[in-house]
Formats: structure tokens, sequence, C-alpha cells
């Protein structure tokens, strides 16, 4: 086996037992885990209801049916589970930054960035994951090609939603406390892409695009799951892969500039 | 010496009633000028209101131009907007109780508060009330500024007074729910969830994300037998259509929710308060 080979097994394996034993942490409260996730799924469950009397009175949203919303939620909240899950730490980068905790990372012979990303698992997280595949269940197609666009949506939507994220939390490198202002530009990419991209015209369509990426969640129940469009569909692959060597990149420039805490900080 | 002039030597005695109103009054002042202290940081975090009403407005505008009508369930464009924005306003700016009594029962804080010599349910209350009312300006601020730009500047007249008197109603019935969940961390460690699906039912049935209008039928029906209206409906209905014969019926129905669930409060403090283990402090 090449060393190149060796490395990819290994670092899947770490990303594998990290993952396992985040999840044993979390289950270590079954009563605690029961009741997050419960009242994540319930809490997205609101939204299912508004979009229920929605519909009732209105057929459609600028051509979007109940179904096409309906996959919207999943999607958007299916991507923040998986990011959140599996990559927890991509909103807490600020804070890790600016308290120093970023030194404990830089000793472990792992690559510093995935590391931080996969060493948190929110476990509320776990109700969006679940919510998104009921959906699923109920609104998506079941079909082999209809559960592999569903595949493909979720993978780009997480990734987009992951290392935009990244971005905006690095900015702790350059101005300090950034945990603010990252918790806001989260907050508003995550619920501008849970509605319709077609509600939003002009410039709000223009940053959904651009300077708040968040459309290219959004549409993928169109662009992607219903009426393929090569077009879009390559396009937000090369955003969720722009982002990804954007992300990297200011992330390890971040690292040259960091400067340690001196705050002593241990990893169970 | 008789009695009568025995009585009129005494200091000058004030009813314990208004000593009562005065304590607490000066809680509640208090709490104001703590929460006053911290204006620029609830701005600054109130920012998102903005997204949400923002999002909420272009949804509303493609509503309005697909129907073609000028109203919806009785609601105009420009008057379901603000009542998204007193609604946002009011949700917004309820004190998180459970979250609050759930610490101090958690670091033995509460035994301090249920020695002093203050009514522990009325001292809450107080302070969620000073807190509240200084949250509100706020988020209509933020708030109206959007629905400002969009519509100029609102022509409620006496929609302001109304709002203003149906939120201490809505502020009342919301601290006394509030506080019962809030009262379960005498027996369970955890109510933030309790809370959590709190909201999203005041979030529904207590018409912050719709008008109670919009929902008809059954649901509509299911809504005006709880108390989840009197919290966000009535001020935000208040605010935006304003009604003189409406207000009677509407400070009426919070003042049956107020005293039942007062009276619950009370039953449930005095039973919690006996079965209290405090550790640490």
């Amino acid at each position: 086996m090449s060393t190149a080979a060796k490395k990819s097994l290994s670092l899947l394996q770490f990303l594998l037992t990290t993952w396992k034993l985040n999840l044993a942490g979390a289950m270590e409260f079954r009563m605690s885990f029961s009741i997050s996730v419960g009242t994540m799924i319930l809490n997205n469950f609101v939204w299912v209801f508004f979009w229920g009397i929605y519909f009732t009175k209105f057929p459609l949203v600028n051509g979007w049916t109940l179904q096409d919303v309906m996959m919207v939620q999943a999607i958007g909240n299916g991507a923040f589970g998986v990011a959140a899950v599996f990559f927890g730490n991509f909103i807490g980068i600020a804070n890790i930054v600016s308290t120093g905790q970023l030194d404990t990372y830089l000793a472990q012979p792992k690559p510093v960035l995935l590391n931080v990303l996969v060493s948190k698992m929110t476990v509320s997280a776990i109700g969006d994951l679940l919510f998104c595949l009921i959906l699923y269940g109920l609104y998506g197609v079941h079909t082999g090609l209809g559960l592999a666009k569903f595949l493909l949506a979720l993978l780009i939507g997480a990734a987009i939603m992951v290392f935009f994220n990244v971005l905006a939390q690095s900015l702790a490198f350059f101005i300090g406390n950034a945990e603010g202002l990252g918790f806001q530009v989260f907050n508003a990419f995550l619920t501008v892409s849970l509605y319709p991209t077609n509600i939003f015209h002009g410039l709000g369509k223009l940053i959904l695009f651009t300077a708040l990426p968040a459309g290219y969640i959004s549409f993928l129940p169109i662009g992607l799951l219903r009426d393929w469009s090569n077009s879009f569909v390559w396009g937000a692959v090369g955003v969720a892969l722009g982002l990804a060597l954007l992300a990297f990149r200011v992330f390890r420039i971040g690292l040259k500039r960091y400067g340690s805490g001196n705050m002593m900080t241990m990893r169970m | 010496m008789d009695v009568s002039r025995e009585k009129t030597l005494r200091e000058p005695r004030v009813s314990s009633l208004a000593l009562q109103v005065a304590k607490y009054t000066a809680v509640g002042k208090i709490t104001v000028r703590n929460n006053l202290a911290y204006l620029y940081d609830y701005l600054i975090r109130s920012l998102f209101l903005l997204v949400i009403l923002y999002i909420f407005a272009q949804l509303w505008r493609v509503t309005y131009d697909g129907i073609g009508t000028a109203t919806i369930s009785g609601y105009t464009f420009e008057q379901l907007l603000w009542y998204l924005v007193f609604a946002e306003a009011m949700v917004l700016s309820s004190p998180r109780l459970a979250r609050r009594i759930e610490d101090e029962v958690k670091k033995g804080d509460v035994a301090y508060q249920l020695t002093r010599p203050v009514s522990y349910l009325l001292f809450q209350y107080a302070q969620y009330m000073g807190e509240a009312y200084v949250l509100v300006p706020v988020h209509l601020l933020v708030g109206g500024a959007l629905g400002t730009m969009m519509f100029g500047v609102p022509h409620f007249g006496w929609g302001w007074i109304g709002f203003l008197l149906i939120s201490v109603g809505a502020f009342t019935v919301n601290f006394l729910l509030n506080m019962i969940l809030a009262l379960t961390s005498f027996w369970i460690e955890e109510t933030r969830g309790l809370e959590f699906v709190y909201y999203k039912i005041v979030f529904t049935l207590g018409g912050m994300l719709l008008p109670l209008e919009m929902f008809g039928g059954t649901v509509r029906q299911i809504a005006d037998w709880l108390p989840f209206q009197c919290v966000v409906y009535f001020p935000s209905k208040t605010a935006v259509q304003f009604d003189a014969g409406e207000i009677g019926h509407m400070l009426g129905v919070q003042a049956v929710w107020a005293a039942v669930l007062t009276v619950c409060l009370t039953l449930i403090y005095r039973k919690g308060v006996k079965k209290l283990n405090v550790n640490g402090g």
C-alpha cells in the first residue's frame, strides 16, 4: 500500500473513532440525549405546521409546491444536521481561537482544522438529521435515483454550510473576538437556507448566491431534486469545493497569526 | 388616653398594600436600571430580528401579489408585516425564566432568594416585567425600522395605547405560564426542554408566525380555548387593528387566565418549596 493510501486510511480511522466516541459520550446521559433530540424534532415540526397552514390557503409560492418547500426544510435541516453532528465545531472555531484553546489541537499529530471540526458533536442536531429523514420519507421520491439525488443534495448542502461558516469563524484570527459576528452570520445563513429562493428578488437574491451563498442549499430541491439542471448542480458543486479550498487556505493563513492564549486545556 | 387619641399619636400609617406595591415596584425599577446598562448589547443582538422580518416580508409580498387581493384574512400586507413586528417583539422580549431559575436551583442561589423578606413569586414577577419593558422598545425599534422603511411611519393611533394596555396582561400570563414551567426545576434538573417546547406552542397557537384568523376551522377553535393567544395574538392584533369593543373582551380573557394560572402557580410553589433540596450555594 502506498504512503498516501496509508495516510488516508489512518485519517479515515481517526474520523470514525472520533465520531464513535462523540456519540458514546452523548449517549452517556440517555434522558438528556432523548430530550435534546426530541425537542429539536418538535422544533422543526413547527415549520411543517406553518407551511401546512400556508398551503391550505395558498396552493403555490411562486410556483413552488408544498412538496418542494418540505424538501427545502429537509435539505436545509439535514445539511445542518450533518454539519453539526459530524463537524460540530464548524460554528465554534471563533471561540476556540479567541480563548486560546487551539493549542491543544496544534500539539496533536492530526490535520488541525479537521481535528477541530470533528472534536465536537452537537447532540440536538441528531434531531435535525432524523427530521430530515422523516420529511424524505413523507415527501421525497422513494426510488434508487431519488435517494441518490437526495444524498447528493445533503452532501453538497452540508459542505457549503460547513466551509462557509469556517470562513466566517476564521475571522477570529484577524479581528480577535469574532464569536458574536460568526454567530450572527451562521444564524442568517441557516435561516435563509430554509426558505424558497424564489421569494427573494433583486439585491436579496444576489446576496443569496454570492456573499451569503445559502441559495445554493435552498435551491437544491428544485435545481437538483425536481428538475435536474446541469448548470445549477455543477455550480453548487463548484461553490462547495471552492469554499472548502478557501476555508482550508484562510484557516492556514490564520494559524500563522495565531498567538497562544497560555490556557491549559485538555481533550478527554 | 382613649384609643382614638392613641392611634393619632402613632407614626403616620401607610397601608400594608401600598408598602408591598412600593417594594416590588422598587425591584422592577432596579431591574430596569440594570438592563438599561446593556441597551447597546440588546440592540446588536436583536439585529437578527431584521433577517427574520425581511424573509417574512418577502414571503408575504409574493403571496399577496400571487393572490391578487388587497387583504388576506382581514389583513393588508402592511398590517400583516406590522403584526409580525409586534408579535416577534413580544416573544423576543419575554425573559427566559426557566433558564434563570434552573441555574439558581443548580447553583444553590435559590436558597438566598427564598430567605429574603419578599415573596419569591412577586419578586420574580417584578424582575420579569422590568426586563420585558426594557426589551420591548428595543425590539419594536429594530423591527419597526424595517416596517418604516417599507411603509413609512405607522399611524396606529389608539393602537399604541391598546398595545401598551394589553401587553401588561400578555406579559403577566406569559410570566405565570413560564413560572409554572420554571418551578418544575424544583423536581427535575432540566427545564429548558420544556421551555423550548412551550415557545413552539406560542409560535404556532399563540399567533406569532401567523395571526389566528389565518388558521380557521378546528385549529382556530383550539387556539381560542388556550391561554397562548393572550401572549402574542392579543397585543399584536390590538396594535395593528385597534377595536375599542374588543379590548374589554381581551382584557377579560387575560384576567380569567391570570386568575386560573395564579392559583395553579401558588399551589405548585407551595408544594415545590417543601420538596426543594438545595445543593451547593
